[in-house]
Order: structure tokens, then C-alpha cells, then sequence
């Protein structure tokens, strides 16, 4: 049986539910497919989405009351070693209600995102496996399912996530090299919300070391070990490229073994945290948090005839944060305005495809993030071992230099100039959202999920 | 039919995955990299090939994938609504 649609979204994690909403609202006939049987429950990550996303993302989640976990209002770095926390660097920190973001849980967020897609008119279809893609005179014009169907479409919008290999399959991109994947694992942690609240407040909290110290990669090898707080739980990870120095060591081993001597060594573990905490969950994943720094990744097209490639799949990472959410709905936006121009122009060729790729690049976060090298920079920190140095990188990198205006500075004064000249009403709807957000936190109370 | 395993808490794998993951004998050159970097030990070397032990507890990172050198390992999706699921990711 052959199915006919405007616009076929492959993946329904955080760039895919806003790419086919969007469509669905311009009157698009719109179709998501999600591999598992519930939104975001492949999803792993442990989950502080960036502010700038909220600003600066679709209008409907600013405006719309997603399930949250925790505002985080600021950023806690701890300088650790022989298992003592020598200096602290907590220079990023907002009053209540503003925050540097929000920390959530990816299923029940995926799940609202869906619901809201969904809303808007758009046909979600779970447990559908797209195995590949339907190519005819050189154009992607579908999709073929696990169970054999074919749907067919004018454009075909490829969320997949990181692992995704439809494009690849409709010979766009290639697959990741391993120097830009990060493999890290996640332990996720039940604790009271009181002793979160006095543990941590209302922070993220980071543990930087030496290598010698063993509770992370190497510097500018990995992602230090952070802890997620959320409502009543904690969710601590790390990870580690899978190539270190040139070589693929055996990650799989290191990573457990830096959380081992995390647990067994650090103070402020053993005596703050373990004795309130039960663990509930472990998970691992990969993520291609160095694909903009590596040149033959960063030129690889995200776009081709009848196809268009968002998020992680795109390799649209955040190269010294390792978020992806925000150029996730980013990039959905622009992809989304661009199959709508494409369809009513009757052109899905890459040349028209191409303007998709230019608003990319003219976006004031996308490239800026993927090519921001604070975190890769960390390696001078390995030559020198300096801990001075060492503490100023982080000061730039996760406490207040982050807003000089060559890092995040720059590109929020671009956005913020951007959204009030698109709509200058959004100068009211920033701190009311933050207000909403903050007061919907203290009452535990958020948009109902179709899953409830 | 669920797993669960004591070891990976909070995880569930939904069975009927089909064989998303497969090795090509002839490429692979035994290097190791799939097992280094495998969390939840899939695979094995014997005679020199890896072979994959058992995939009971993969959630489909694919870092095996990205990391075998030699291009033998194929990595797609689990048939749909199958394989690892978790509420705490």
C-alpha cells in the first residue's frame, strides 16, 4: 500500500516533533514516524537544555508549559584533587526566576513535543522503524518501514538523531568518524527533593581534575563528570571520544573505572551525597559532540533532492557544552519554512534546498556552537599542567566568561536583536516565560502528557 | 517478552529486534576496537574475528559502529517498538 504526504519526519525525539508541527500549522500533510513505541524513551542523555534555546526556539514551547525538572539557575565547578575539593568556581549564577537553563527527563519532554505536533494535525506513527528511503531519478520521495510499507513524500525531513543512517542510505552524508563521537555513560539516582534542594540548590554541578586524578577523560577528551540535577533525583555522567591521543583505548572499561574512583575517592560524594541517594537507572549513549570541528564532517551536506537533515543527524552539536536540543529546534524551524517554500514552489532540488543550508549557516547559534572549541582547547591544559590555567579555561567555558561576546555573548546579543525586530513583543514574553517556568517548578504543575 | 538485568537498572529490552547489528568476516581484521568500546560487552574475538556474544544488553549506541575501522560492522534500527527502552534517559 503506498501512502501520499507533503512532508515524511523521520524521528519523533526533540527536533522532529517541532519540524512536522511547523509544517502541519502551514498546512502541510504531515507524517512522524518514531522508531519506539513511546517519544523519547531511546532517548539518553540526561537533559540540561540550554536557556538560549527557550529565548530563542519555537514560539510554542516558550509559550507552552513543558515538563521540567529543575530550573537551573546556576553552575557549580569544583577543582577536585586527591579526592578534596580545592577551589570552586561558582561565578555563574542568576537570581530566581532567570536560569542558564532547564534540566528534564528526554521522555516525558519528547513526549509533550509529540502531543503538541500531534495538536497541530500532524500523523504520528510509533513503533515504525523508516529502514530506507525510496529514491527515484536522483530524489528522495519516501520512505520504507520495518513492516514493508512505502510512504511517499514531496520532502523528507531526516530527524534520526545521532546514529541515524537514512541519509546515509540516501547517499547525503556519511557516518560520523570516531574522533567527533563521544561515548558517556549516565547513572541516574532517586534523592529527596529537600536533599537535593540543600545539596545542590539549584545548580549544575561539575568535578574538573587532572588525569592523574582518573574521575574523567583526559582534558578536552571527554565531557567531566557532571552531575544533572532534577526535581527529586540526580543523574551524574561523563564520557570520553571514542579516539584519546590518536588511539581507541578501551572506553568502555575507563568510563566505569573514572566512576568508580569518583565514588570511592571524592568527599564530597561519600559524605554530601551517597548516604541520600538510591541508584535507579544506568544508560549509555554516543553523540557526535566534535562533528563541526572536524572539517570533512562540518562540509558534509545537510541537505539533498527532496531531503533535509536536522539536529544530531546533521551533526548540529554543541562542540563545548555537548548540547544538542536548541540547534535541534533551530534547525527544525529552518527546515520547516524551507519544505513549506520548496512545496509550494514545486522544486525539492538540492539547488532549492539549498537555501536551507544557507540559513543554517546564517543562523546566530547553529555554526557558532558546533565550532566553538573551549571544551577540544582543554588539551593545552594537558601540556601546561597548569592548575591556574586549568581554572581559567573553565571560568570561560562554564562560569561567567562564558558570555564574553566571542563565546555565547555574541551570538545571544545577535538573536536578541533578531526576535524583538521579528517581534518586538517578545521584550514582555522572555521574563513572563521565565516567571511561568519558575512557578510552574514550585507547583509541580505542567501540561498533561497523552501518556498520563 | 521484557529483560531486565540486574547489573543495568531501569532498563528494559523489548525482544523481536532482528539482527540490527552484523559482521562482515572477510573485513574484519580482529583489531578490538568493537569490544573497547562496547558498555555492554557484546562482542567476542575468536580466531582472530569478532563475533558478536550476545546482544542482550546493547542499547544500540552504535559505537562499534563508528568505530570499526575495517567497515565489517553494519549498524541500522531495531525492527520498530523493539530493543532497549528506559524512562531515565
Amino acid at each position: 500500500m503506498v501512502e501520499q504526504y507533503d512532508v515524511i519526519v523521520v524521528g519523533a525525539g526533540f527536533g522532529g516533533p517541532v519540524a512536522a508541527k511547523q509544517c502541519a500549522d502551514s498546512g502541510l500533510h504531515t507524517i512522524m514516524l518514531e522508531r519506539s513505541k513511546i517519544p523519547g524513551e531511546k532517548v539518553v542523555s540526561g537533559l540540561v537544555i540550554p536557556v538560549y534555546g527557550f529565548l530563542f526556539g519555537p514560539e510554542f514551547i516558550r509559550e507552552g508549559n513543558p515538563p521540567i525538572e529543575r530550573p537551573i539557575r546556576s553552575v557549580m565547578n569544583r577543582f577536585v584533587k586527591n579526592g578534596e575539593i580545592y577551589a570552586s568556581d561558582h561565578s555563574l549564577r542568576l537570581p530566581a526566576p532567570f536560569t542558564v537553563g532547564y534540566s528534564t527527563y528526554c521522555k516525558p519532554f519528547c513526549i509533550w513535543l509529540a502531543d503538541r505536533a500531534v495538536d497541530s494535525g500532524v500523523e504520528l506513527r510509533t513503533a515504525t522503524t523508516a529502514v530506507d528511503v525510496i529514491i527515484e531519478n536522483g530524489f528522495v520521495r519516501g520512505v520504507i518501514t520495518d513492516k514493508g510499507e512505502e510512504l511517499r513524500s514531496k520532502i523528507v525531513i531526516d530527524a534520526g538523531g545521532t546514529q541515524n543512517n537514512l541519509s546515509l542510505k540516501a547517499g547525503i552524508r556519511k557516518k560520523f568518524v570516531p574522533e567527533a563521537i563521544e561515548l558517556y555513560m549516565i547513572w541516574d539516582f532517586e534523592m529527596a527533593k529537600e536533599d537535593v534542594d540543600s545539596v545542590f540548590g539549584n545548580s549544575m554541578e561539575f568535578f574538573h581534575a587532572m588525569p592523574d586524578e582518573k574521575i574523567g577523560a583526559p582534558l578536552g577528551y571527554g565531557s567531566t563528570l557532571y552531575f544533572f540535577t532534577y526535581r527529586d533525583s540526580i543523574h551524574p555522567g561523563l564520557g570520553q571520544f571514542l579516539v584519546t591521543e590518536g588511539k581507541i583505548p578501551n572506553v568502555a572499561k575507563l568510563l566505569r573505572e573514572y566512576f568508580d574512583n569518583f565514588t570511592t575517592k571524592v568527599r564530597r560524594w561519600r559524605e554530601d551525597i551517597a548516604p541520600k541517594v538510591k541508584l535507579r537507572a544506568v544508560t549509555w549513549d554516543v553523540c557526535p559532540i566534535y562533528a563541526g570541528l572536524i572539517p570533512e564532517m562540518r562540509k558534509m551536506p545537510y541537505f539533498g533532492n527532496g531531503m533535509l537533515i536536522i539536529g544530531d543527524a546533521a551533526g548540529f552539536e554543541s562542540a563545548a557544552f555537548g548540547d544538542g536540543v536548541p540547534s535541534a529546534w533551530f534547525s527544525a524551524e529552518i527546515a520547516a519554512g524551507v519544505a513549506l517554500e520548496s512545496i509550494k514552489a514545486g522544486d525539492t532540488s538540492k539547488a532549492f534546498l539549498k537555501r536551507y543550508g544557507d540559513r543554517v549557516k546564517a543562523d546566530p547559534f547553529i555554526m557558532h556552537t558546533i565550532t566553538d572549541t573551549r571544551r577540544w582547547d582543554m588539551r593545552e591544559v594537558l601540556k601546561s599542567k597548569s592548575e591556574n590555567e586549568h581554572k581559567k579555561r573553565i571560568r570561560d567555558h562554564w562560569g561567567i566568561g562564558a558570555f564574553r561576546y566571542k563565546y555565547m555573548g555574541g551570538p545571544c546579543l545577535k538573536a536578541t536583536g533578531r526576535s524583538i525586530k521579528n517581534d518586538p513583543g517578545i521584550i514582555a514574553k522572555w521574563p513572563e516565560m521565565f516567571r511561568r517556568y519558575y512557578r510552574n517548578w514550585e507547583e509541580n504543575r505542567f501540561d498533561r502528557l497523552s501518556t498520563d | 517478552m521484557v529483560r531486565t538485568f540486574r547489573d543495568i537498572p531501569g532498563v528494559e529490552w523489548v525482544e523481536g529486534t532482528g539482527n540490527f547489528i552484523t559482521i562482515d568476516e572477510e573485513k574484519c581484521t580482529g583489531c578490538g576496537n568493537c569490544l573497547k568500546v562496547c558498555l555492554a560487552e557484546c562482542y567476542e574475538i575468536v580466531n582472530k574475528k569478532a563475533r558478536i556474544r550476545s546482544m542482550e544488553k546493547c542499547m544500540e549506541c552504535g559505537a562499534c559502529w563508528y568505530s570499526c575501522e575495517d567497515g565489517a560492522i553494519d549498524f541500522s534500527w531495531p525492527a520498530g517498538g523493539t530493543g532497549f527502552r528506559t524512562n531515565w534517559g
